[in-house]
């Protein structure tokens, strides 16, 4: 077992997840200390209905809620102004924010904006530029995402955000909410949050209490995701993926986004494919040279990802193997489910082979020192052939 | 460029109402039981004289209060806690806490794990007040529906069990 | 994996560990907004030396406003109070408990009645009552045990009136929990033993009662690993530095995994054991817990199959057949008292009947059984407890627990 000689780590969110978890939310705004929240939404989500349904969580508790439910985009500076001002003059005390991507951005920053009045947004950004804590805010995630919903970071225009006081105070996964009928969004939200889980597992920099999170959320998706792919109705499954990607945002940090999450941005802006899904694609070559180049905890991933019966049975010189080959055997699974939907490889998903050298180039980053050229080359190729190196 | 509305969302009129009745029933068969069976009685008896009890659902009803007199006599004291000196509040969370409860589909110690159940006052009065729960449910319930609702079904002579079902449902009812 | 209609989940606590990290407490209270803590801790820890290494630790970066050095085991409302009253004249602006459970709950009752500026810390009881964030609070544990460092509640007595109060609040959790293995390297090996078999009984109760949950039970997974690799060697050699960060890191972790999914009938009955006979936590949970497993064994044994893995490691989890994992684990937590009971020279007791006082008497005396099976069934930790408990089923458990032999399986009600 890994022992880190120092560490420190904290995480303020608290997970409420399963049947009717909706209707505690008068009750932890209370112990909050918040008694009028208001609620943020985009207007794809308030058309599903799922605004409708939060609402009717707070009937009988005497709460007076604001709604600004068809927020569209651009997500901008003056759109957060906006809401600033509606917020103050209506006298709110916290932020309900219901969806993902984008729209937890607006509300992330929105609270920086609220808490700090004389300061600009631009003065506050950067690296740890909040002190102190913001007001309560509450994340209802829905289907999809792109796995920094629970995260330290926000991101408004070219201004990035990073604070642990950015993170919700309260995640609520409600099986009402995060239900969809669109495979490649569950398997693309699923697929990030596995990504950012193994790096994180894997990476050096862990610690006991990342380990909690970043096992739990790829036992999640080990166990769920192939169900949820199969029927999308499946509510506890759906639940559980939605836990996966609140845990994995929990951990992703500067210290832990490795190759894939690199490689999976990069693939996904020059094709124009979903990142989720090329981080699936590219998880278990990166996982793979990472074991055989970088010394990386690979055989750790083999009890979240196969539970205790099978990891008690794979020979300990072997798990570095068995754990690339069980995330290879997802994607077969998943692209099995789907008839062809979800592509294995990077020439499935119609990369062209000639741009390979591209993406490698394009992937060398400041952010994580230590891979050159010619790793990312390395791995784009496997991904792109289908075959991962092994030991051996 | 921003939509606003501010809503003020409105109640459960018919969740409420079923929850107000099964609270009162339960409330009389309390009463009923501390006079039937010994348990209930004994446990009664350890508690303090002029005793409260309130089980509710926040923050706005229905309750039930039940309590001692100052003579140890158990009595339902009705629905309404204001005013009255409550020593041991549950409280469940909230209306859809109360339905899952009420019909059967959570039962009291999974509705405590989950946190849609909490307890103010003096925790021992809590233990034995779910203990009296417990026993009052296996006397109101068919044993297939209590044993969701309790974690241990007891094995009770039949005398206990049955006469004692018509006599709690009886002074239920009847109110005495 | 075990996934609940509904759970939630919070370990809100910062959690800062290493070899030598008492000396990032300055730059935390600062990260804070402090500057000039209130060290409270107890005559136990400060005799050991430990609030001099804290102190030498911190004063280069912050000054120390007072330092409370005399908390009893039996903090209430008053001893409150007055430090309270210090901590005002002194004009501190944050806390520092450096110690176990009891002075950890002292400082949170401290915080409440100086952060609502109240002199009625009793109105503030119960759930949700505070509403506002408290004083920066930093938790030095000092025992490796009670993961009270974790815990978004606290217990404060009531002396006058007689009665114990519970506060539960977010606000509550402390912001930062410094596990330094300074702290407890010096802790004498019967006292280690009984700490972390106690936060070996939070790991597996959490994993196997009814509130548990999917982050909880890796909590306790990890928790239990920690402790079966690492116990016995610590106890045998006391100076090895890693060991003991890894007990300290199990103890917050399984802390975080009670304070989620609390925990059962061990603690009911050994809270009772506790106050009944005087018996300390830590022992009075070890001989606990096997019984407990036993007891329920017929409701969850698949729960308890489960912890074979970390006990043993995955050979033996292999090795063994799917359904005698169960009574295995029952088996291997018995063989670590008895090991521990050999390693301490006999002070880390196996059963009751063995547990003796200074003087060499009993301290649980048979006569005392029926009186702690009746304050068992108050205990709050019942709710969660998979199976029911009457005062006769409390009474074989303690019964099996003197003596020292194994509950009879077919006596165990189930209905």
């Amino acid at each position: 077992m890994f022992l880190p000689n120092e560490y420190e780590f904290s995480c303020f969110v608290k997970i409420n997840s399963g049947t009717r978890a909706l209707e505690h939310l008068p009750h932890e705004l209370d112990a909050l200390n918040a008694r009028k929240p208001l609620i943020v939404a985009g207007k794809d989500v308030s058309k599903e209905g799922h605004v409708r349904k939060l609402m009717s969580a707070f009937r009988d508790s005497g709460m007076t809620i604001g709604v600004c439910d068809d927020i569209s985009g651009p997500f901008d500076a003056p759109l957060i102004e906006a809401i600033t001002n509606l917020y103050r003059n209506k006298d709110h005390d916290s932020i309900v924010a219901v969806g993902s991507g984008s729209i937890v951005d607006v509300a992330k920053v929105l609270n920086v904006s609220v808490s700090y009045g004389g300061r600009t947004l631009r003065e506050l950004a950067g690296k740890n530029g909040i002190p102190n804590p913001l007001d309560p805010f509450i994340f209802v995630p829905t289907a999809g995402g792109d796995g920094y919903e629970t995260s330290r970071y926000a991101e408004i225009e070219d201004m990035k955000f990073s604070s642990d006081f950015l993170m919700p105070d309260l995640v609520v996964i409600d099986p009402r909410m995060v239900t969809s009928r669109d495979t490649r969004i569950i398997v693309a939200t699923a697929m990030t949050a596995l990504a950012h889980a193994v790096e994180a597992y894997t990476s050096p920099a862990k610690n006991h209490i990342t380990d909690i999170y970043a096992h739990a959320a790829i036992k999640y998706v080990a166990e769920y995701l192939i169900p949820v792919v199969r029927h999308p109705a499946d509510r506890d499954g759906s639940c559980a993926l939605a836990n996966a990607a609140c845990m994995a945002g929990c951990v992703v940090s500067d210290m832990t986004m490795g190759m894939a999450h690199i490689l999976g941005e990069t693939i996904g802006a020059m094709f124009g494919i979903t990142p989720g899904i090329c981080m699936g694609i590219v998880l278990p070559y990166t996982v793979a040279h990472r074991a055989l180049h970088f010394g990386a905890r690979t055989a750790d991933l083999i009890l979240p990802l196969a539970g205790f019966d099978d990891c008690a049975k794979i020979s300990p010189s072997l798990s570095d193997a068995v754990a690339v080959t069980m995330m290879i055997d997802l994607q077969h699974e998943l692209n099995g489910q789907t008839h062809g939907g979800i592509p294995r490889t990077l020439e499935e998903a119609d990369v062209p082979p000639y741009m390979l050298q591209d993406i490698a180039e394009r992937c060398i980053t400041d952010d994580l020192p230590g891979y050159t050229y010619s790793d990312y080359l390395t791995v784009v190729k496997q991904a792109w052939e289908g075959s991962p190196a092994m030991n051996g | 460029m921003v939509s606003y509305r501010e809503v003020k969302p409105g109640g459960k009129p018919f969740k409420r109402a079923y929850v107000a009745v099964m609270l009162w029933f339960v409330g009389r068969a309390v009463q009923a039981a501390a006079r039937v069976d010994r348990a209930v009685a004994r446990e009664f008896d350890d508690l303090p004289d002029s005793f409260t009890f309130c089980l509710g659902v926040e923050p706005r009803g229905p309750f039930m209060v039940v309590g001692k007199s100052k003579k140890g006599r158990v009595k339902y004291l009705g629905w309404n806690p204001a005013g009255k000196e409550i020593d041991l509040a549950m409280r469940i969370q909230n209306m859809e806490a109360a339905i899952l409860l009420f019909t059967f589909q959570e039962n009291n110690a999974l509705s405590a794990c989950r946190n849609r159940i909490t307890v103010d006052g003096d925790i021992p009065a809590a233990c034995a007040m779910m203990r009296v729960i417990d026993i009052v449910e296996v006397y109101l319930l068919p044993k297939m529906i209590a044993r969701l609702a309790i974690k241990r079904y007891p094995s009770w002579s039949f005398r206990r069990k049955y006469l004692g079902r018509i006599r709690i449902y009886f002074r239920s009812v009847l109110g005495y | 994996m075990h996934l609940p209609g509904y759970y939630e989940f919070s370990a809100r606590v910062k959690v800062v560990s290493g070899h030598r990290v008492l000396e990032k407490i300055p730059a935390e209270l600062r990260k804070l907004g402090a500057s000039k803590p209130f060290i409270v801790t107890d005559n136990g820890v400060s005799s050991a030396g430990l609030l001099e290494i804290v102190t030498d630790s911190i004063r280069s970066g912050v000054t120390i406003g007072a330092v409370a050095d005399d908390i009893p085991q039996d903090s209430d409302v008053c001893i409150i109070n007055d430090l309270a009253g210090i901590f005002r004249e002194r004009g501190c602006d944050s806390l520092i408990a450096l110690g176990g459970g009891s002075v950890i709950d002292t400082a949170k009752g401290i915080n409440i009645v100086i952060s609502e500026n109240t002199y009625d810390l009793m109105k503030f009881s119960g759930a949700g009552r505070l509403k506002r964030a408290l004083k920066p609070l930093i938790a030095v544990p000092t025992t490796a045990g009670t993961g009270s460092e974790t815990t978004m509640v606290a217990v404060i007595a009531d002396h006058e009136r007689q009665r114990k109060m519970l506060f539960v609040s977010y606000f509550l959790v402390p912001d930062v929990a410094v596990l330094d293995s300074r702290m407890t390297l010096s802790l004498p090996p019967a006292m280690t033993a009984a700490t972390a078999m106690d936060a070996l009984c939070h790991a597996v109760e959490a994993y196997t009662c009814l509130a548990k949950n999917p982050m909880s039970d890796i909590c306790a997974l990890e928790a239990i690993e920690l402790i079966s690799r690492n116990l016995l060697h610590v106890v045998n050699n006391p100076g090895d530095k890693d060991g003991r960060l890894a007990l300290a890191n199990a103890a917050t972790l399984a802390g975080m995994a009670f304070s989620n999914s609390m925990v059962g009938m061990v603690h009911a009955l050994g809270h009772s054991v506790g106050s009944v006979c005087g018996v300390p936590h830590g022992m009075a949970m070890s001989v606990l817990l096997p019984y407990g497993l036993e007891y329920n064994m017929h409701k969850v044994s698949h729960f308890i199959a489960e912890l074979l893995f970390p006990l043993a490691g995955s050979e033996i989890f292999a090795r063994t057949p799917k359904h005698l994992r169960a009574e295995r684990v029952v088996t291997i937590i018995r063989k670590l008292n008895q090991d521990l009971h050999d390693a301490t020279g006999g002070r880390h007791a196996r059963f009751f009947g063995e547990v003796l006082d200074r003087h060499g008497a009993h301290m649980v005396e048979k006569e005392k059984i029926p009186d702690i099976a009746r304050t068992a069934l108050g205990d709050g930790a019942l709710f969660y407890n998979p199976e029911d408990l009457d005062y006769d089923d409390m009474l074989m458990v303690m019964e099996g627990a003197w003596e020292g032999v194994p509950l009879k399986r077919n006596l165990i009600k189930s209905g």
